[in-house]
């Protein structure tokens, strides 16, 4: 038998040593945001609007979560369906081998480009040439663009994972195409473009660079209407330290924020968990 | 989008301000006249940040990399994946606002000074940034290695060490080089943390110790306050084109190494 040489004993220990930071990076950031964080962690913190003089320094971040969720809703609207149906007609429709490729390519480079340009584009193209002004409707279409790679990219992955005997199976019953898609594909689909969707959501939730542009307002009050400014989770988070605010109040959001988003993967996590045992 | 964003540099109509592009030495002060937009300090700024956070991230994470596909034991592996899916999930703006509490405090603290921004503080904070992608794609291209040569080695009475060095870090380096590839991307494009980080200080750096602000931090800083058409607005969006040009070089490395991989793996 092989004695062990000093050198191989010494590579690895700094590999378990990698390892050992590995862990506890996240423990160590997400404890330290609890420690700091979790005092201030009310029900009152997450209904009440800011408050005090500037405003944020009391009260809570209500309109922060209610603007980040409309965001998001807004870039559904647009992502859902171009994501969920280019991933089908990738899969399903592509003639030939060659443009699916380079079709593949190329979202991935979009999925790639960093999101500050995703601003920028939504700045230049929604925002000016649009004229629809820094407002909900340009920010939640940014997002929707942010969203729309990932979305499709797991989708067109979900339906190529249905396994060709149902086609088979189903197209010999002498059903048509259609039949195929909604009643078959589709559902056996589900559950992973439904993963591919809670990834893409609490991708566009924390990135605070394309709607700093397009959206995002440091405070304000009423309602969320489709052509007005609102305010957003991580803008809100960047405005508080940035102006030096309160940083009490910031890592509590930064908390809300990363909580907010563990669960949100945890149910991702959990979903594909399910999808390997059926 | 990769069009709009060119019209915007004023391509089109013949406007594109190439000279000033290349002035990698003149001054960023769009105020003074004739105003002058030098993106020199930014390039040297976003190079520096990058190159720190490489310098960290690249080893770490491919250290956890090899740790995660082979030496660590199931149990300890089943905590490490979740630990990195979180640590990627976290947004770019809390991290820049952890490293804000506790790096730049820190050296704020022990220099003395007033406030602590630093190229070196984006740059360690970035390094945790793009830790977990390295990590996992190292671990994937890893992994395959071990699983295609691994009984063979040993049954010819290789050891482990050797059959790591010999066999299965040269079969995976184009993998491993994928991995490095997809940090550099993410740093470069890295917006929200060096822009709460760097200091933002439209200067050219001095040191890794100095205030900067690289190339995404000036866009960040700048396009809300100006006039869209204007030459500035020109500048900002021809430096755009630049880092989409970058990154997308990088995504096609990225591909190009990804495609190597696996042909040299079964060759």
């Amino acid at each position: 038998m092989n004695r062990p040489r000093p050198l191989d004993i010494l590579f690895r220990g700094l590999i378990w040593a990698a390892g050992i930071v590995g862990m506890a990076l996240p423990v160590w950031i997400v404890g330290f945001l609890l420690v700091r964080g979790a005092g201030r962690l009310t029900w009152s913190f997450l209904v009440d609007h800011p408050r005090g003089y500037p405003p944020g320094t009391e009260g809570g971040i209500l309109p922060a979560i209610l603007g980040s969720a409309a965001l998001i809703l807004v870039g559904l609207v647009i992502a859902i369906p171009l994501g969920v149906g280019g991933g089908l007609y990738l899969a399903e429709f592509c003639p030939s081998k060659r443009l699916q490729s380079y079709a593949r390519a190329a979202v991935e480079a979009l999925a790639g480009v960093p999101s500050i340009l995703y601003g920028l584009f939504g700045f230049a193209c929604f925002v000016v040439f649009l004229r629809m002004g820094i407002s909900l409707l340009a920010g939640g279409l940014v997002l929707g663009l942010v969203m729309l790679p990932i979305l499709l990219i797991t989708s067109q992955e979900a339906f190529a994972a249905v396994a060709a005997q149902y086609r088979e199976a189903t197209l010999s019953l002498g059903t048509d195409r259609s039949a195929w898609i909604f009643w078959v594909l589709l559902p056996k689909a589900r559950v992973r473009i439904l993963a591919g969707l809670v990834l893409a959501v609490g991708h566009a939730v924390g990135s605070a660079a394309p709607v700093l542009f397009t959206a995002s307002v440091y405070f304000r009050r009423g309602g969320l209407h489709l052509d007005q400014p609102v305010m957003t989770l991580p803008t809100h988070l960047y405005f508080l330290v940035s102006e030096a605010i309160s940083f009490d109040h910031a890592f509590t959001t930064a908390l809300v924020l990363v909580l907010g988003l563990a669960i949100f993967n945890g149910a991702a996590m959990a979903l594909r968990h399910q999808m390997r045992d059926s | 989008m990769v069009l709009f964003l060119l019209k915007e540099t004023g391509l089109f109509q013949g406007l594109l301000p190439t000279r000033d592009l290349l002035q990698v030495a003149a001054p960023w002060s769009p105020l003074a006249t004739p105003p002058s937009f030098g993106l020199g300090h930014a390039w040297v700024g976003s190079f520096l940040v990058t190159g720190i956070s490489l310098a960290l991230a690249v080893p770490l994470g491919i250290g956890i990399g090899i740790f995660a596909a082979e030496i660590a034991p199931p149990p300890v592996a089943r905590i490490l994946q979740p630990a990195l899916e979180l640590l990627a999930g976290i947004p770019a703006v809390v991290y820049g606002f952890f490293g804000y509490v506790t790096f730049v405090k820190w050296y704020a603290d022990w220099s003395g000074q007033p406030t602590g921004e630093s190229l070196l503080a984006a740059g360690v904070v970035l390094a945790i940034m793009i830790l977990p992608f390295i990590a996992s794609t190292s671990a994937e291209a890893l992994r395959t290695v071990y699983q295609d040569y691994r009984e063979a080695a040993l049954g010819l009475g290789v050891t482990e060490g050797c059959l790591f060095r010999r066999i299965v870090l040269i079969k995976a380096l184009p993998g491993l080089a994928a991995a490095v590839a997809l940090g550099l991307a993410r740093a470069l494009g890295e917006t929200l943390a060096v822009l709460m980080l760097s200091g933002n200080t439209a200067a050219m750096p001095e040191g890794p110790l100095s205030r900067g602000q690289p190339l995404t931090a000036l866009l960040a800083t700048e396009l809300g306050e100006t006039a869209a058409g204007s030459p500035k607005y020109r500048m900002l969006f021809s430096a755009a084109c630049l880092l989409l040009l970058a990154v997308l070089a990088l995504n096609m490395g990225i591909l190009a190494l990804k495609r190597r991989f696996f042909e040299h793996l079964h060759e």
